[in-house]
């Protein structure tokens, strides 16, 4: 003889327990639901974010160098000496070099427009192979070739396009730069990680000469065996400069990518610990909303003594009762901040990312904490002796 | 209905099966002053019995009713129900005999709301660990017997008083305990429907079940076989 009471039937009790008392139960679940969504839609939009920020880094490599010309010690217009392309190529490591020559020359959208009105826009003088060096895209047309390069051709980085107008290559556009028509045969995209091309008029460097004047190199782009970064860093400066190798400038642009996602982890754990706070403040609520409850229903507690629930049986209905609400709020929790995530991805075209982790780390956590706040209500229900439990004094 | 479940008449006299015994017990609540709620009383209670424990508030009924029902332990003396001596058991033994011996109907009915009249009853079976549909078909059973085999999936807000009563007595007896104990069954019911629960609990009776009903009503008491009288915790009569 024994007084047992089967899984399947406590959860029945807990179920029953919350549906006779749904605004409540609606109530005092949503609180885990919010912090449950806060967590998981931080991680599912700071994942997102960064699984875009990794394909763009997989995309442009992290083995990018840009060598430019520093300032002068008495100022003066920088550039890097005329072989200093082929010097850089020689050295071991080096895959590939493209020079690029700032011009001193204007690009408007016609003649018309006065000339002091660049648009903070500027022409650089671009070898052909700039484009696979960079690992770039083109939204629309084609990059300068061997060919388009003698022509007055330019390729438009993506932001000279939009503060020219330049839109579409469906028809023919042309473009003034320097005081010549040239035809647009291209509009770069992909280059966020060179916002001086973004907004450049990129023309060949033959009719960068012959019709626009001198094109001194400003800079060079680098790709290097990935394997031997640090080594190259080393002996570019000597190798481009020997004369002056402090007068060198090596960045490596994928280092702004990496600081961008050592903030956004920064931000990600603050909103994290906040979403934290709204958990533990929703466990709070539950505990509260339960010890409440135990208060209420002393007479179900006695008439399920009477029964022959025993204390454990008690306490687990009641515990139960608290996880199942906290699982409630997971759930909803889990379902908001997947489309919160989805949402904000879709707006912002990022790839849609929710580590499934997270998903089960926050039911996981929201069981816990309804585990938590259970105890204490749990065990003051099953501590309420029989006898009195019937009376229902308090 | 307990006669089946019996113990099997060859090992024991029909007339000395005694399904709860009481010997000199005393509750007493700790002071100051302390209250001795029960002041030894000693009680036989055989099997197919229908009791009234009758006396005015106040005279130690409900503390009466509880330590037979093993809802509560006495200061002092012997319980015995159904053949276990109550002093000794724990809180789980405790709660096995009430799952499977005893049965409790209560003055306010404590039914659960929102659930039909056979899930209610069915709750008496809960904590023996039966399946659901065995729970079912016993609670339909039960509910037949008290005459409500056209409530079953009635809401008790559906039900009158009388009716949810009858659920509450349902759900006691479902289980087929040895003894059914009854605290104002008919408190809180008006005279005509108190009638009906008299006749329901005798009916019951007549089949083989053991009652112990409690009230301060003498005129309902005067209708059962037997009736014990208390008065400040002591018996008047039996």
């Amino acid at each position: 003889m024994k007084s047992k009471l089967r899984f399947a039937d406590t959860l029945g009790l807990a179920w029953l327990g919350l549906r006779a008392r749904s605004g409540r139960t609606a109530l005092t679940s949503l609180g885990i639901a919010i912090g449950i969504a806060a967590v998981v839609a931080v991680i599912g939009i700071s994942a997102s974010g960064r699984a875009d920020l990794l394909a763009a880094l997989d995309r442009l490599g992290t083995n990018l160098l840009r060598v430019s010309a520093g300032q002068g010690i008495l100022g003066g217009p920088a550039e890097l000496p005329e072989d200093a392309p082929a010097m850089t190529a020689r050295v071991g490591p080096v895959e590939a070099v493209s020079a690029v020559a700032r011009l001193d020359a204007t690009v408007r959208r016609t003649e018309l427009i006065p000339e002091v009105e660049t648009g903070g826009l500027s022409v650089v003088a671009v070898e052909p192979d700039l484009f696979d060096v960079l690992g770039g895209e083109m939204a629309a047309g084609t990059f300068l070739d061997a060919g388009s390069s003698r022509l007055p051709a330019t390729v438009l980085g993506s932001v000279a396009a939009e503060r020219l107008g330049v839109s579409t290559l469906a028809y023919q556009q042309m473009v003034t730069i320097d005081g010549q028509e040239f035809v647009v045969v291209g509009i770069a995209d992909g280059l966020q990680l060179h916002p001086d091309l973004e907004r450049s008029a990129l023309v060949g460097f033959d009719v960068a000469t012959a019709e626009i004047g001198e094109a001194p190199l400003s800079a060079m782009y680098v790709r290097v065996d990935p394997t031997s970064i640090d080594d190259v860093v080393e002996v570019i400066p000597t190798t481009v400069n020997p004369e002056s190798p402090d007068r060198v400038e090596i960045t490596r642009p994928s280092d702004a990518l990496a600081a961008r996602e050592a903030a956004d982890a920064a931000l990600t754990q603050l909103l994290i610990a906040l979403g934290s706070v709204a958990l533990i403040v929703g466990g709070v609520a539950i505990a509260n909303i339960m010890v409440m409850s135990v208060l209420e229903r002393r007479m179900e507690i006695g008439v399920r003594r009477s029964l022959g629930a025993t204390r454990g049986h008690i306490r687990r209905q009641f515990l139960t009762e608290a996880i199942l609400l906290a699982a409630i709020g997971g759930l909803v929790g889990v379902g908001l901040g997947a489309g919160i995530t989805w949402g904000f991805a879709a707006a912002r075209g990022l790839p849609v990312t929710v580590p499934i982790e997270a998903l089960f780390g926050a039911v996981g956590v929201a069981l816990l904490i309804g585990t938590l706040a259970g105890l204490y209500p749990a065990s003051r229900a099953a501590a309420i002796p029989p006898s009195q439990a019937v009376r229902g004094t308090r | 209905m307990t006669s089946t479940k019996a113990i099997p008449l060859s090992s024991r006299p029909v007339d000395v099966a005694i399904v709860l015994s009481l010997a000199d017990v005393v509750k007493e609540y700790p002071g100051p002053p302390p209250v001795r709620a029960v002041d030894g009383i000693s009680l036989d209670v055989e099997a197919g019995e229908l009791v009234a424990v009758v006396g005015p508030s106040g005279s130690g009924k409900s503390t009466l009713l509880h330590i037979m029902g093993a809802l509560d332990l006495p200061t002092s003396g012997d319980v015995v129900v159904d053949g276990n001596a109550v002093a000794s058991m724990s809180d789980r033994e405790l709660s096995a005999l009430r799952a499977h011996t005893l049965g409790f109907v209560f003055q306010e009915f404590f039914l659960i709301d929102g659930v039909s009249a056979t899930e209610n009853v069915a709750q008496g079976l809960l904590y023996r660990g039966i399946g659901p549909d065995e729970r079912s078909k016993r609670a339909r059973s039960a509910l037949e017997r008290v005459g409500l085999g056209g409530r079953l999936g009635h809401l008790p807000s559906q039900l009158s008083g009388g009716e949810r009563q009858r659920v509450a007595i349902a759900r006691a007896l479902v289980g087929d305990p040895a003894i059914m104990f009854a605290d104002e069954p008919t408190g809180n019911l008006d005279s005509v429907t108190s009638g009906e629960i008299i006749e329901l609990f005798l009916a019951l009776n007549a089949e083989g079940s053991t009652i112990v009903v409690i009230t301060h009503d003498h005129e309902l008491a005067s209708r059962f076989p037997r009736q014990v009288r208390l008065r400040d915790g002591r018996l008047e009569m039996s």
